[in-house]
């Protein structure tokens, strides 16, 4: 099994519902690399306490996980792999401003994985691989290569980046051990992956 | 990708630059003679901060770095690193891999654009972890794959982890395992602010501890397919429970343990050492006590902590703390625990306080835990 959920300034989805259009404004948000407050509420009827104090790279990959709408089974057994290029350089340039503590915790790139794994209960492997690309491959080869090597039965793969310096953006997909090789090939980027299978529902639908 | 390959990954040489200085050889007097490189450091007096006891590397270290590369004198996360990568770099041959461990990178480029300073485009781009590994990799000649791994205190082990697992899938045949993390106000303002830090310099496991010491450095192993001082196996997980605190527990760090052993074919009984996280805080060594008799019951090994030597230098601190162990077993000594007085109630009796020399160690377990609820172990066994 393999999902996939995706999302940009020009849309947000998974790959069983397609990618759909945003909330007036939100858009445009996203365009300018920012993840506001009310996005969560947009988009999900569960509400997630923790949004609010969360930077915008946790913000994104939180929601790119939940747009996913998969309930984990055997949660110790769960991986995640995050990628990340911009990681915290929003948080970091906040907390050089205000000295807050709670920014502070957000510093770290792979607080977003915590965040993920609280919500989830996950308690599987993690990794967080900081990339110069932009396309979240070295996520989708090392989820390919824990499922491969018995790591992990599944494994979350997540590229998220939300800098200010580009339009924010995340693609995640969802896999199990047993999924079909041929579905992801060799050297393909994550988040081009994603979009794909997003848009490929849409026109089915 | 390339198909797994049955093998078996071995650590063949090592490099470091700490507070001690710069190479193998004070290292090795420090783990023999037990003793901490954390001071009063002038860099950071007056500021406000918790303390100003650290361990940093020494000032004229930090001139000869910059006076080798003046293009990059302002770079200093990746003249750290560019150091110990050079001295491993003659030794690896083939196609040659980097992983590069670190939390925050060139964090000082990020102090210097805040307070309106000169910072060259080096360093602003090293200011992504990414460009970073990407800059070493090319002025080090390495063509093979390269990754940058950034998981709070668990990066260097996941980074040995990485590098394990390219060569077993033979995308490499050699990986250069590079850790580096600065001395920066933003680190001591950040640990300030979390209260985390000891005024008078941190004591593992001890009775008093309150907090721990922030370090500097860089250190780099070579990882290749062959026997020797073998990493037979890695684990990592998460607590899903507190993102800077540790779980009460310990169950999420006994995990990793237990992952790194099984998939290293040993049996907790089979270890000889453990190589603990042991940063000083109350609610850390307390943890670790906990994950150390989930996994070992009644007959935990003999357990000690570096971080009184060379402090918590953060993306450095696994691949630093695995090198000691690599020491560790060459010398026949089993670490003690630096700034250790008496150990705490909660403490197992097996805690390491002064080294143990003509031990033989075969098989040493090294952890490590961070923010972020992140936990990651890795089973280390010297061949005979």
């Amino acid at each position: 099994m393999m999902i996939a959920s995706y999302i940009g300034p020009e849309g947000f989805g998974n790959s069983r519902t397609g990618l759909q259009p945003w909330p007036a404004g939100l858009a445009e948000v996203l365009q300018r690399g920012e993840v506001p407050d009310g996005a969560w509420a947009a988009l999900f009827s569960a509400s997630c306490p923790r949004f609010g104090r969360m930077d915008g790279l946790s913000r994104l990959g939180l929601m790119a996980v939940e747009l996913l709408g998969v309930e984990f089974a055997d949660k110790d057994e769960v991986g995640v792999c995050l990628e990340t290029n911009g990681g915290s350089i929003v948080a970091d340039r906040q907390f050089l401003r205000t000295l807050s503590p709670s920014v502070f915790t957000y510093t770290l790139p792979s607080t977003a994985i915590g965040e993920i794994c609280i919500r989830h209960k996950l308690r599987g492997p993690v990794l967080c691989l900081m990339g110069v690309n932009g396309d979240g491959r070295q996520a989708l080869e090392q989820a390919q290569s824990w499922l491969q090597t018995g790591e992990v039965k599944s494994c979350l793969c997540v590229y998220a980046d939300a800098t200010g310096d580009a339009a924010a953006r995340a693609g995640t997909c969802c896999f199990e051990y047993g999924s079909r090789e041929d579905e992801v090939q060799k050297g393909e980027s994550l988040v081009a992956l994603c979009r794909r299978m997003c848009e490929t529902r849409r026109t089915e639908d | 990708m390339g198909k797994p390959v049955d093998s078996t990954v071995t650590i063949t040489a090592c490099a470091a630059v700490t507070a001690l200085g710069d190479g193998l050889a004070p290292l090795e007097r420090a783990l023999a003679d037990n003793a901490t490189a954390l001071r009063s450091c002038a860099r950071f007096a007056g500021n406000n901060y918790q303390t100003d006891v650290v361990s940093a590397v020494p000032d004229a270290l930090w001139d000869e770095l910059r006076r080798d590369d003046p293009a990059r004198a302002d770079a200093p996360a990746f003249l750290l690193a560019h150091r110990v990568i050079r001295q491993l770099r003659p030794h690896a041959t083939g196609r040659v891999g980097l992983v590069l461990s670190t939390t925050k990178a060139d964090i000082t480029a990020l102090e210097r654009l805040h307070a309106g300073q000169p910072c060259s485009d080096a360093a602003r781009r090293h200011l992504l972890p990414g460009q970073l590994a990407a800059d070493l990799a090319a002025a080090n000649n390495m063509r093979g794959p390269v990754r940058c791994i950034s998981v709070a205190c668990v990066s260097g082990l996941l980074a040995i982890q990485t590098a394990a697992e390219m060569l077993q899938r033979a995308e490499a045949d050699a990986v250069i395992v590079a850790g580096v993390d600065l001395l920066s106000h933003f680190v001591l303002a950040g640990f300030t602010a979390l209260k985390s830090l000891d005024p008078d310099g941190c004591r593992p496991f001890d009775k008093d501890r309150t907090g721990l010491s922030l370090g500097e450095g860089a250190a780099a192993v070579l990882l290749v397919r062959g026997s020797g001082m073998t990493v037979a196996g890695w684990g990592s997980s998460n607590d899903a429970n507190h993102l800077t605190g540790p779980s009460r527990d310990g169950s999420g760090l006994a995990l990793a343990m237990q992952r790194a052993l099984k998939k290293a074919g040993v049996q907790p009984g089979e270890a000889d050492f453990v190589h603990a996280h042991g940063t000083g805080t109350l609610y850390n060594d307390s943890m670790e006590a906990l994950a150390l008799r989930l996994v070992f019951g009644d007959n935990i090994p003999p357990f000690s902590s570096s971080k009184g030597l060379f402090g918590h230098t953060l993306g450095a601190a696994g691949v630093l703390e695995t090198i000691l162990c690599v020491l560790a077993v060459r010398a026949g000594i089993a670490p003690g625990t630096p700034r250790l007085r008496v150990a705490g109630a909660d403490i197992p009796a097996s805690i390491q306080l002064a080294p143990r020399r003509g031990a033989t160690l075969r098989t040493i377990v090294k952890i490590n835990a961070g923010f972020g609820g992140t936990n990651a172990a890795l089973v280390l066994r010297s061949q005979p």
